[in-house]
């Protein structure tokens, strides 16, 4: 069934949805572009038949659209229709133009509109925030995979789809997972979808990101029949990382997995570790073992400032150690001049490098991407480079010789080695 | 760091959808013009679908039936792009045997199922409005005795028409839930289309706990409302002998590469 342009529906308390036009449909149900409360939305109306126990999961869309969205990345249900017809739906935001399915980015070749690997650790850092503040909130999302992500290739923004599933922790809503996604104490039938097992998916999510490659799909994935009894095994009972330590059988395959292959070298060694925690054996068989958001977010904030161009070829460097390293492509020098030591570790002082306060000690939730501060270069001479005050409070800044100075919010000091700055009990040097 | 433009497809396992058509001479008119119908555009939905599909890039092959057996796909599995569907023309016996024969040698790593990436599970849609006029027992033993791939393969059929041997299609497929009756020819066009995208997105999609046949037929019958008749006898359907999810390991072969011909 298909509804028409200029039916009305009438959410559960009432208020006039009109249908404007049908965009597309799927598995479970389609998704129209109506008017709502004197704005254009999305309503996604599931097909008849489609869900498991359609009251119950009613009830729990209604819920959460009167707790309201956690975080702007989620495109939140926002009202549930009446019953009609033996279904119902719900209310959304449109998706805006110029975002990619990261299942797009990942299925087509070149990097799905991606121009910069910045952007796509910018992508990692957005959607590990937002399912921070979900997990803090209390629930778990259940079902993640590539489908539920747009990601803007340009930016690296990111929206989060598909939050029907969404469900306090522990509530089974009939759904158990996607292939590829699901953790292996589901996979093996053992538990039903929960934070922990949001915590394996999103680690997924993360290596398919940054990697384009399935963490756990190497020798063992190279089967002439992936039959459901072997994908049970790869992805649930035998799990192994393509990099495990002790257990080389299962690495990446040349000619197969060639981007992970190219990539993984690369990767700064704490980005490495955090992947090698996260699919260890402990983590793979201990849901309690897994890597915690705020760890990923201080992983990859710290990798977002280690991207940097080339100046030469133009070419983007991950560097090493917070020291000078040689591009790769052109063979030529990139000189870091400054960096900014920070609570566990330095990081490069270039332009657009940024500073949040997870990078500065302990912090909650949500605010963990509080920007803190942001390097800038000189508009009329870029090689020169300042830190601007990017927190909305007053910075204390010591210069070598031991004059102090308040920094306001938005001001610039000039980026010098020596010179230490006070914010939020936590301490920057520049060096 | 290489640039992130030089980024390659992920890789993806190839999931060979194969299509069983009788061709008889019951068929010919309005039933095979319908067909050919359904089977053009279901062709260019599945395009969009191998283009999206997450873990699995499409191979279509396409065996028809009347007197003998004869592969439209006769150089192997077909990449959706590169298919484009001919169509058939209807007359003749309904040699059902003769089908499974062809399915049992070019079911093999030797013959369609040559790859590096390897495959997923084969799904296979019978489609019969008839009843076989050979054989068929003899070849059906032989290939769930001897091919691998038959055994741990999606079967479905769709029956079409009051004369269709659903109790032969039920034998084949293994599994009486997952023979669909149709009789007229529009629900056959939709259901065409609908088992053949349903079908092409198992193992991709959220699941719920169930096996991937039933996966198929749930999502079916969603779609299909009562447009169709699933079959439901008290005909008990065979046991075809061993599971191939449970062969014994080999233990120099842990994964079962040895053990796919």
């Amino acid at each position: 069934m298909v509804f028409e342009t200029g039916k009305v529906i009438m959410t559960s308390f009432g208020e006039p949805i009109t249908i404007d036009s049908y965009i597309a449909g799927g598995g479970q149900g389609d998704v129209y572009k109506v008017f709502y409360a004197g704005e254009k939305k999305a309503l996604k109306w599931y097909k008849p038949g489609a869900l498991k126990d359609p009251d119950a999961f009613y009830e729990n869309l209604k819920k959460n659209t009167e707790k309201g969205s956690p975080d702007k990345a989620f495109l939140w249900p926002e009202a549930v229709t009446e019953k009609k017809d033996g279904s119902f739906g719900y209310i959304m935001n449109l998706r805006p133009d110029g975002y990619n399915e990261l299942t797009n980015v990942l299925v087509t070749s070149g990097g799905g509109g991606f121009t910069s690997f910045k952007a796509v650790v910018e992508a990692a850092i957005k959607i590990v925030s937002a399912f921070r503040i979900l997990h803090v909130r209390g629930y778990s999302y259940q079902d993640m995979n590539s489908g539920n992500f747009f990601i803007n290739p340009r930016t690296g923004d990111v929206l989060i789809c598909d939050n029907d599933n969404v469900a306090p922790n522990g509530t089974y809503t009939g759904i158990v997972g996607t292939p590829q996604y699901m953790a292996p104490e589901i996979v093996m039938g053992n538990a039903k979808p929960d934070t922990h097992t949001d915590e394996f998916s999103l680690a997924v999510v993360l290596f398919m990101l940054l990697c384009a490659s399935h963490p756990l799909e190497g020798e063992h994935w190279v089967v002439p029949c992936l039959t459901p009894e072997i994908e049970k095994r790869l992805y649930g009972n035998d799990a192994l990382f393509i990099f495990d330590p002790h257990d080389p059988s299962n690495r990446p395959v040349r000619g197969v997995h060639n981007n992970v292959l190219k990539r993984w070298d690369f990767l700064p060694q704490y980005m490495k570790e955090a992947f090698l925690e996260a699919f260890s054996r402990e983590a793979i068989t201990n849901p309690n073992k897994r890597v915690r958001e705020l760890n990923w977010l201080k992983a990859l904030v710290r990798f977002q400032s280690d991207i940097v161009r080339c100046s030469t070829c133009g070419n983007e460097i991950f560097i090493t150690n917070a020291s000078s390293t040689v591009c790769d492509r052109c063979n030529e020098l990139y000189e870091v001049k400054n960096t900014l030591k920070l609570y566990e570790y330095s990081v490069t002082a270039a332009k657009n490098t940024r500073i949040y306060k997870c990078q500065l000690g302990v912090c909650n939730a949500d605010e963990a991407l509080t920007p803190v501060g942001l390097v800038v270069a000189k508009p009329d001479n870029p090689q020169v480079l300042g830190f601007r005050n990017m927190s909305k409070t007053i910075m204390i800044g010591t210069t070598p010789s031991g004059k102090v100075n308040q920094v306001q919010p938005g001001e610039v000091i000039p980026l010098k080695a020596g010179i230490s700055i006070q914010v939020f009990d936590g301490t920057i040097e520049i060096q | 760091m290489p640039d992130i433009r030089e980024q390659e497809t992920i890789a993806r396992k190839l999931l060979p959808i194969i299509y069983v058509l009788d061709t008889s001479g019951s068929m010919a008119g309005d039933r095979i013009a319908a067909v050919n119908t359904a089977m053009s555009e279901t062709m260019e939905v599945l395009k969009d679908v191998s283009n999206n599909n997450p873990t699995a890039e499409l191979k279509i092959g396409v065996l028809q039936f009347a007197s003998g057996a004869k592969w439209i796909t006769s150089n192997g599995f077909v990449y959706m792009d590169d298919f484009y569907w001919n169509d058939l023309k209807a007359g003749g016996l309904t040699d059902l045997g003769s089908a499974l024969d062809e399915l049992q040698s070019k079911l093999s790593r030797s013959a369609f199922l040559n790859s590096d990436v390897g495959y997923k599970v084969p799904v296979i849609i019978f489609m019969s409005d008839g009843g076989p006029t050979d054989d068929y027992e003899k070849a059906l033993k032989k290939i769930n005795e001897t091919n691998k791939w038959f055994r741990a393969s999606t079967k479905i059929a769709i029956a079409v028409g009051d004369e269709a041997n659903v109790d032969v299609l039920q034998k084949i497929v293994g599994n009486q839930e997952a023979v669909i009756r149709v009789d007229d020819l529009e629900s056959l066009k939709k259901l065409i289309r609908v088992v053949s995208v349903t079908a092409s997105m198992i193992g991709s999609r959220s699941r719920t706990d169930s096996n991937s046949t039933g996966d198929i037929m749930d999502g079916v019958k969603g779609q299909m409302g009562d447009d169709i008749q699933t079959v439901d006898t008290s005909t008990t359907v065979p046991d075809t002998g061993d599971d191939p999810g449970n062969t014994p390991d080999d233990s120099d072969d842990p994964w079962g590469n040895a053990d796919w011909d």
